[in-house]
């Protein structure tokens, strides 16, 4: 990988490794601090890692570092929103997105990573799989079941509002 | 194939696009079959979030991340060598307030110590002092006495060559012979004693035509005539305090009871008198502060 190629992926992957980021540990510190450290690995791997499969290393170094700043922080349970993230995402949203939002909090780190990266990243399990250290069927199963939950709370919630 | 029991497995799958082109029509005509698997799809469809709702939100200070070929550069190895520095190991001594009062208790000890070592000792090496040069007193005298003839006789004989340095050992021998001869007859001290200054101011008569140096030996031998004389006195008193200690009954030994709690008694310690009030105070405190130390590791 070129200084070239490298800055390319700055420009292409840096938003998506954050917000990813931002999502799950809902700091921005912490967020950027995860990116820089990720975008380090990488320059530092340059030559060993190809440019096409940048995007997946970012994303799998920034995951393993999330889960490690999760754990040193103990903030596993997630609660609350997506703070002022959250409501700026809501902004201009449907109340069914906000209803979404709200419950995908509720959900585990490892299920909230599993629902951004297929939803916001569009990866395929087997990708998921790579970045996550999971196996393609552990990641549809957990996948599958965090959709359950999404739906059934979603189901739920839409009852009470009526 | 699609049915009632995995229709969720296929619905989940379905929006999340791991459905070939096949398995995507199954589905769709599933769907159609009954309008409740229409409504769970739809919910489904509800879990997923949309990239769209995602895009606004962009990392500050991205420029950081960028990499120029600037920012590689890197000084040389043998350089950078030079800019090390090697600090050198600090050894801090803390001396807590515990510390400090163990230090001064220790040190109180040792003095007291040292000192009744001394204030012991100290009777025995005078003691010992005395008897030593008693002895050799009497040895040097015996030495002398079976020397004296001798002496006086190469005194003789020696003074004509004119030497200084042999005039100066002769006066000294005849000086030595005086003394012993005035030792071995103790009850004609005195008489002895004037016979040796004849005899020295014999031999300063002799040694007047010598040299300037003779001249020299001459006062020394003088002054060693002198000091014989006082040795001689003293030695002479000595042997009457004897004579007299002899002649005195011996009676019996009587120690006087000393009053430990007198108030201007004083003690010696080695060579130091201290006042015995002030001393106790001291002594006082020092066991008070271990005793409240030892109270305090305690607790």
């Amino acid at each position: 990988m070129t200084d070239l190629e490298f800055n390319i992926c700055v420009d292409d992957y840096s938003d998506g490794v954050y917000r990813f980021i931002l999502k799950i540990s809902k700091n921005k510190e912490d967020a950027k601090d995860i990116v820089q450290t990720a975008f380090e690995k990488l320059w530092v791997n340059r030559e060993k890692v190809e440019t096409l499969k940048a995007k997946s290393y970012l994303f799998t170094v920034a995951y393993h570092l999330m889960i490690d700043q999760l754990r040193k922080e103990s903030k596993i349970i997630m609660t609350d929103s997506f703070d002022e993230n959250a409501n700026a995402i809501s902004q201009g949203s449907s109340e069914l997105k906000q209803l979404l939002l709200e419950a995908i909090n509720n959900l585990n780190p490892t299920q909230k990573s599993l629902i951004l990266l297929k939803d916001y990243e569009g990866y395929s399990y087997q990708e998921i799989g790579e970045i996550m250290q999971l196996s393609e069927s552990q990641v549809k199963v957990y996948l599958h079941r965090a959709r359950l939950i999404l739906k059934n709370k979603l189901t739920h919630l839409e009852k009470m509002s009526a | 194939m699609i049915n009632e029991k995995n229709y969720e497995i296929y619905f989940m799958s379905y929006i999340d696009n791991e459905l070939n082109a096949a398995e995507r029509a199954a589905v769709e005509a599933f769907v159609l079959t009954e309008p409740k698997y229409a409504e769970e799809l739809a919910f489904f469809e509800k879990t997923k979030l949309h990239a769209s709702s995602n895009e606004f939100i962009e990392m500050e200070d991205k420029i950081f991340l960028y990499r120029f070929p600037e920012m590689q550069a890197s000084l040389d190895i043998n350089f950078k060598k030079t800019l090390y520095r090697k600090e050198a190991p600090i050894r801090k001594i803390i001396f807590t307030p515990n510390l400090m009062r163990a230090s001064f208790a220790i040190a109180a000890l040792l003095i007291l110590f040292i000192g009744l070592k001394l204030f012991k000792s100290e009777p025995n090496i005078l003691e010992s002092n005395i008897v030593e040069s008693a002895l050799k007193d009497k040895t040097a005298l015996a030495i002398n006495n079976n020397s004296s003839t001798n002496s006086k006789q190469t005194e003789n004989t020696i003074l004509p060559d004119n030497a200084p340095e042999a005039s100066v050992n002769k006066i000294n021998n005849t000086n030595n012979t005086i003394a012993k001869s005035a030792t071995t007859n103790q009850a004609g001290f005195e008489d002895q004693a004037i016979a040796n200054n004849n005899m020295n101011t014999n031999i300063i008569n002799t040694t007047e035509g010598l040299s300037r140096t003779s001249r020299e030996n001459d006062s020394q031998n003088i002054l060693v005539a002198k000091f014989n004389e006082g040795k001689i006195s003293a030695i002479a008193m000595e042997t009457k305090a004897t004579e007299e200690e002899k002649s005195i009954p011996s009676l019996p030994t009587n120690y006087k009871e000393i009053d430990t709690e007198e108030e201007d008694r004083t003690i010696s310690i080695g060579m130091l008198e201290i006042d015995g009030a002030a001393f106790r105070g001291i002594t006082r405190r020092v066991s008070a502060l271990l005793k409240r130390n030892k109270i305090e590791k305690e607790k």
